[in-house]
């Protein structure tokens, strides 16, 4: 009796075992090809067929791509439904204006922002605010969403995850750009990739992948001569919180390939992640270079000035006798310099590798506010 | 000459007979071999190190990776090898091994435990009932882990998942395919008060998200939090995240993310792990009860 058993056993796991084979080899035949997955970070995009691309966004929401004149595919909702090319979009980040930029159809797509024209630094979002095609939407806590109907946007872009019901009412597709885990530095670069079958310009991302990789290729050779480790912490101290970008994600990546430490390598997580003021002022006390969030509009100007904003800031020794860097204004508007900006970082890192660069990105913080000729207080 | 055909005949029949039954006796001794071989012990310990070696690698390949593995709740066994799977075979090959190393690990406590149970049941005369089910007690348990296994396996295979599911106060939605309605209607933060930890002060420890779900003929309100999911026909909504996390954070904005999955998997694991804590049971009961008679 125990053969019997063992014989229908086996040849129950051989049938199951047959059909995943055969069902695994139906997927990749049925086209006439391999199926083509990208994954970048918790991003993914499958293509199921030629005129069918399934996208997963930073929320796990799956959403569906599909040529403007094509049928309603089955069994998804209407939320889920993006008709490509999209032509109108609204974009809440600023990093996810310059993506659209790296694709080259900023200004052809972008229809709303939330923030106002004084803050842009990109020539084509300020020529399309100026000339009434690119509408501030309001704060990200206040958004005009009546505003944002006018607009039509066939597409948002968004970070906020609370306006996803909101923007489904108004039948306005969305995806989710950020994610509850920091970009690796391969996702930062291939993020656009992403975006790009929204848009149909998958030749634009691969381009612009191919040249910010050429760029850390460049890095790895040039810093491999690199005599020094220098020890580099990116973060801040606020009022009530220490926010700092965690070791997964792609300043950390980066500053450990470019030869050398980055102190927070062992935390993971989220961009921007809060840790404890003890851990932060611990690791300070090694640290050669500091990378602030504070630019010099919110009163980062000098060394003096961040520890008077913070006294705690004041005992770690980059502020002390080490280095420390601010971005600049238009640095967080410039994604799609992604090259450019790590070849800086690069260079911040190991200026003896770099003779003669001059900053564009960032700005070295003097000790002291330099002192302006007639200024009396 | 034709009774010598027919003799011929015969032969040829006799000797296919011959043929046919040595490979038919050949084919069992084969089977018997095989059962030996998947039941035995030396098998298990084998399969046993091997996990071990497979798990350790797995925990190296796990290690700041769940991008690749999150996923595979959601999306399906099939769907996550033919993409997230296959994409990342580097850190992903540890889990292919450690599924195949599970069926053969179930394999063979299905073989070995089923002999154990057949041997023991034709002796049941020559055992007191007690001796009886104290022997067969953990063979009951190995039994409830095969099911747990399959109930973990059909629930990475056939469960309906709709992730990503974002609600705000007074929003609803309406899970894919049914007539039932989630409402997000009611928000009531518990902070921690505590003084031990605090670095926690003020944090949100309980969301407390009350939600109204309704369908054509039943309506309930549920509150939901982390680890205490609701249940409704069959669908079990699971609070995945939620903001803010703290009083005063920097967005006021409310909103819970939700996963919601009709999961079949669920019955058996939980008829596994009640299966287990009989076999368990029985086990303890029993050993102590002859361990006191006994010493009378």
């Amino acid at each position: 009796m125990n053969y019997r058993i063992t014989m229908i056993f086996l040849n129950l796991a051989l049938l199951l075992m047959l059909t995943t084979i055969t069902g695994c080899n139906k997927e990749e035949t049925t086209e006439g090809k391999k199926r083509s997955f990208l994954q970048i970070g918790e991003f993914t995009v499958t293509r199921k067929g030629p005129d069918f691309t399934e996208v997963r966004d930073g929320a796990d929401r799956t959403l569906i791509l599909i040529p403007r004149d094509a049928e309603l595919p089955q069994g998804y909702t209407r939320h889920q439904i993006v008709r490509v090319p999209v032509k109108r979009v609204a974009a809440w980040s600023n990093f996810d204006v310059s993506a659209l930029r790296s694709l080259g159809v900023l200004e052809e797509v972008l229809v709303g922002v939330i923030q106002p024209e004084d803050k842009w630094h990109i020539d084509e979002v300020k020529r399309g605010m100026e000339a009434g095609k690119i509408v501030y939407l309001g704060n990200s806590n206040a958004i005009d969403f009546e505003k944002l109907k006018k607009q039509q946007p066939e597409l948002a872009l968004t970070w906020d995850r609370s306006v996803i019901p909101m923007l489904n009412e108004l039948e306005i597709p969305c995806i989710i750009t950020s994610a509850p885990v920091a970009m690796c530095l391969n996702a930062r670069m291939r993020y656009v990739q992403f975006l790009a079958p929204f848009f149909q310009r998958e030749n634009e991302a691969d381009a612009f992948f191919a040249r910010v990789s050429d760029a850390l290729k460049e890095i790895r050779e040039l810093t491999s001569y690199a005599l020094k480790e220098p020890k580099v912490m990116w973060g801040d101290i606020y009022e009530k919180r220490v926010l700092v970008e965690p070791g997964n994600a792609w300043v950390g990546e980066l500053v450990e390939l470019a030869q050398s430490d980055y102190l927070f390598e062992d935390v993971y997580g989220t961009s921007c992640i809060e840790i404890s003021t003890e851990r932060f002022l611990y690791s300070g006390e090694d640290a050669d270079i500091l990378f602030t969030y504070s630019s010099p509009s919110t009163g980062a100007t000098s060394k003096a000035a961040l520890a008077r904003m913070n006294p705690l800031l004041g005992r770690i020794r980059p502020l002390k006798t080490g280095r420390v860097y601010a971005p600049m204004a238009h640095y967080s508007q410039s994604g799609d310099k992604l090259d450019e900006i790590l070849i800086e970082i690069s260079a911040i890192l190991h200026p003896e590798l770099y003779p003669g660069y001059e900053l564009r990105y960032f700005i070295e913080l003097p000790d002291i506010d330099p002192v302006i000729p007639g200024d009396q207080s | 000459m034709s009774s010598g055909h027919g003799t011929a005949k015969a032969a040829v029949l006799i000797n296919a007979y011959t043929w046919i039954f040595d490979i038919r006796m050949m084919l069992q001794a084969l089977t018997k071999k095989i059962w030996q071989w998947l039941g035995s012990i030396k098998l298990t310990i084998v399969i046993l190190l091997l996990l071990v070696v497979d798990m350790v690698i797995g925990y190296w390949c796990l290690d700041r990776r769940t991008t690749i593995f999150q996923p595979l709740g959601d999306v399906g066994l099939f769907q996550w090898t033919s993409t997230y799977g296959l994409h990342n075979l580097l850190f992903t090959a540890w889990f292919f091994v450690l599924l195949g190393l599970l069926a053969m690990l179930t394999i063979n406590t299905f073989i070995c435990t089923t002999e154990k149970v057949i041997t023991l049941l034709s002796r049941k005369r020559s055992f007191h009932l007690g001796r009886f089910w104290l022997r067969l007690a953990p063979h009951i348990m190995h039994y409830a882990i095969i099911v747990v296994l399959a109930g973990y396996l059909s629930s990475y295979m056939l469960a309906d998942v709709h992730p990503g599911q974002t609600l705000v106060p007074g929003a609803s939605l309406t899970i894919p395919n049914t007539n039932i309605h989630i409402k997000f209607s009611s928000y009531e933060p518990h902070y921690y008060q505590g003084k031990r930890l605090d670095f926690f002060h003020d944090w949100v420890i309980d969301p407390g998200a009350g939600l109204t779900i309704s369908s054509s003929t039943v309506q309930r309100t549920a509150i939901l939090s982390y680890n205490k999911p609701v249940r409704y026909q069959g669908y079990t909504i699971i609070l995945k995240n939620f903001y803010p996390k703290k009083k005063g954070g920097m967005s006021p904005r409310v909103y819970i993310n939700l996963s919601i999955r009709k999961d079949p998997g669920v019955v058996f694991y939980f008829s596994g792990m009640l299966l287990f804590a009989a076999g368990l049971l029985i086990y303890v009961f029993l050993w102590v009860y002859l361990k006191t008679e006994g010493r009378r």
